[in-house]
């Protein structure tokens, strides 16, 4: 059972990196973040990746292991990219007393 | 007009795109589709359980052959894997018989007890769509799907160079801007899951390498037979040994089989010249380990005697087994499998965006919209008919399994001609109608079809879905569920093409008719 970690890391790897750009910083964030806050939050985000290639190899062996990371990571940059697409949608609801 | 390498790549991948599009769209939806394959075969024969091959089943088909097969000049026992769905069968055929006129029985794998499942071809036939399509010789098939995998490797490389922004653009969907909008679209599915379309595409062209470069084996062996005869080594002769001799019960025969090869496991087994002391067998294996052998195990029938286990391979021999094993994902667990089809489905919708792309671009620079010049007409209608007219054919596929009268001569042709029928259908439809209602009719009929599926199912056998659910039959229940699923993703689309083209005018700026992307 490493899908569900390996799902979970990569996606939150994404998010990571999707807030580390400063185009989407402006959406999300409603500012900018200095230089070095996007550098670590890229960082973090690699790490997260890595975190998932790590889990997914510990539960499944090298080969099935990058399989299923490559697998996970496509369906978690789709659940980012939805997430992303449907921001103003997500802030109202997160914004509703 | 191509000055740059990047204008020349975007070129090249406009018109490597287009031309063998809709067929790649058809390859690429059939080879998703068959990662269940044997799940869709188990749906398409509700009369048998599914499961591993027990012990006791072996013993059934053992006593099935002796009793009825005697002085037969062959049997074969087909052992499906544990994920089941194609039926363990026997068959065999009495000495000098041809091929064709075997007989054969189907056998419940847990009880052995013999059933008659209705005539299908089951998911293997969407397997082998993927690659060798219907109504024509395999071997043109095999061209005609070797040019358009090798033009996917072009469009994927030239796709990758004209894309400017791979990281810049990567998390970027918006919705509601025409072009941009289906450009985002493609570009999103293109590169969230680009590893799985190299990996896909190049393991696709070597598990078509002899096709394509038959030459590795002329250069080295006199003919193809040749070659074969050198790789998968047939028995070895039998001695000839005079008498009757009773064959080793089969149950026996396989676990020898079982035991001769680490990790192998008896897939399909044939017991030549039964009853006689000099009966052989031929074993291949099941193909769901990676890597595994391919070769087949030779034993003496009589004694069990080991004969040949499959020659070692060599590094070029292991090399493809690893890539087509990679590309068929045979070994994959629900997890895995669950991941090689999400990635399929969204090739198929990375191939349909780019498809949709080509016109929704060109349309904006038609001078006059309501009557466009032929190679535009005949791009919008194709699209309409393979985007939609693919899917619903699947359907009736389905829809067909459950309808078709069980004696009818040719059941499983029948089948096969439904889909085909529907699919034509959606063609001729989308040639005599306007673009947008097209779209949305050939939309809508997929979601009334598939949508019709589990109620039809429910209908006419006692495995519907509450059914299926109150005992707890996983697969069955998620077959329904997940054509409901593919139902309503089609009436989400028909619903949105529907409503989003009435409210916004065809976009004619010029900078929007001027995109970045070929």
């Amino acid at each position: 059972m490493m899908h569900i970690p390996a799902l979970l890391l990569n996606l939150a790897g994404l998010a990571l990196l999707l807030v580390a750009m400063s185009k989407h910083q402006h959406d999300w964030l409603r500012r900018k973040l200095p230089a070095a806050a996007s550098r670590n939050l890229r960082a973090g985000g690699f790490t997260l990746l890595g975190l998932a290639f790590l889990v997914s190899v510990a539960g499944l062996g090298w080969l099935e292991g990058t399989l299923a990371w490559f697998g996970w990571l496509t369906v978690a940059g789709i659940a980012t990219v939805a997430a992303n697409t449907n921001r103003e949608r997500i802030q109202r609801w997160g914004a509703r007393p | 007009m191509k000055s740059t390498f990047r204008q020349s790549m975007a070129c090249l991948h406009t018109w490597t795109g287009l031309l063998p599009g809709w067929f790649l769209f058809v390859i690429f939806l059939f080879g998703t589709i068959a990662y269940y394959q044997q799940e869709i075969s188990h749906w398409m024969r509700p009369e048998i359980e599914s499961g591993p091959v027990s012990a006791r089943a072996l013993d059934g088909a053992d006593a099935i052959l002796r009793q009825r097969a005697q002085g037969a000049g062959s049997w074969t026992i087909a052992i499906p894997d544990g994920r089941g769905g194609d039926g363990f069968t026997v068959s065999w055929a009495k000495p000098g018989a041809a091929w064709g006129d075997r007989t054969q029985v189907m056998l419940d794998p847990q009880t052995g007890a013999e059933t008659a499942p209705r005539d299908t071809r089951g998911g293997f036939f969407l397997y082998r769509m993927h690659f060798d399509l219907h109504y024509m010789p395999v071997m043109w098939a095999r061209y005609l799907v070797s040019l358009a995998a090798l033009a996917m490797l072009v469009a994927i490389v030239s796709g990758i160079i004209t894309h400017k922004k791979i990281f810049a653009d990567f998390f970027l969907l918006r919705f509601g801007k025409g072009q941009r909008s289906w450009l985002d679209a493609h570009n999103v599915t293109a590169v969230m899951a680009l590893p799985f379309y190299l990996m896909i595409t190049y393991t696709g062209l070597v598990s078509l390498l002899f096709t394509l470069f038959p030459w590795a084996i002329s250069a080295s062996f006199p003919s193809e037979q040749a070659y074969y005869k050198a790789a998968f080594p047939s028995a070895p002769a039998a001695e000839v040994s005079s008498g009757p001799a009773p064959v080793m019960p089969l149950r026996d025969l396989v676990s020898r089989v079982n035991h001769a090869v680490p990790g192998y496991k008896a897939g399909y087994v044939t017991v030549n010249n039964p009853g006689s002391a000099g009966a052989t067998l031929d074993a291949y294996p099941q193909y769901d380990e990676f890597g595994g052998a391919r070769g087949s195990v030779h034993l003496d029938a009589v004694t069990g005697k080991v004969l040949a286990v499959p020659p070692a391979a060599g590094g070029a021999t292991t090399t493809q087994r690893v890539m087509i094993d990679l590309h068929a994902g045979r070994f994959s667990g629900w997890g895995l499998r669950l991941l090689y089809f999400v990635s399929g489905l969204f090739g198929t919708v990375m191939v349909g965006t780019g498809l949709v792309l080509w016109t929704v671009k060109r349309r904006t620079r038609l001078p006059d919209p309501d009557r466009p010049y032929f190679g535009f007409w005949l791009a919008e209608r194709l699209n309409i008919a393979v985007i939609t007219g693919t899917p619903a054919g699947i359907a009736a596929y389905f829809l067909a399994n459950r309808l078709l009268p069980h004696d009818l001569e040719q059941r499983a042709d029948w089948e096969i001609n439904s889909l085909f029928m529907v699919w034509g259908g959606v063609l001729v439809w989308a040639m005599a109608r306007p673009a947008r209602r097209g779209w949305v009719e050939g939309l809508s009929a997929c979601a009334a079809l598939f949508a019709a599926v589990p109620v039809i199912n429910a209908l006419t056998t006692p495995r519907g879905l509450v059914a299926s659910l109150m005992r707890g039959d996983l697969l069955f229940a998620a077959f329904d569920l997940s054509m409901l699923a593919t139902a309503a993703l089609f009436a989400f689309a028909a619903w949105r093409v529907l409503t989003r083209r009435a409210k916004v005018p065809p976009r004619r700026t010029p900078r929007e008719a001027r995109g970045a992307f070929a």
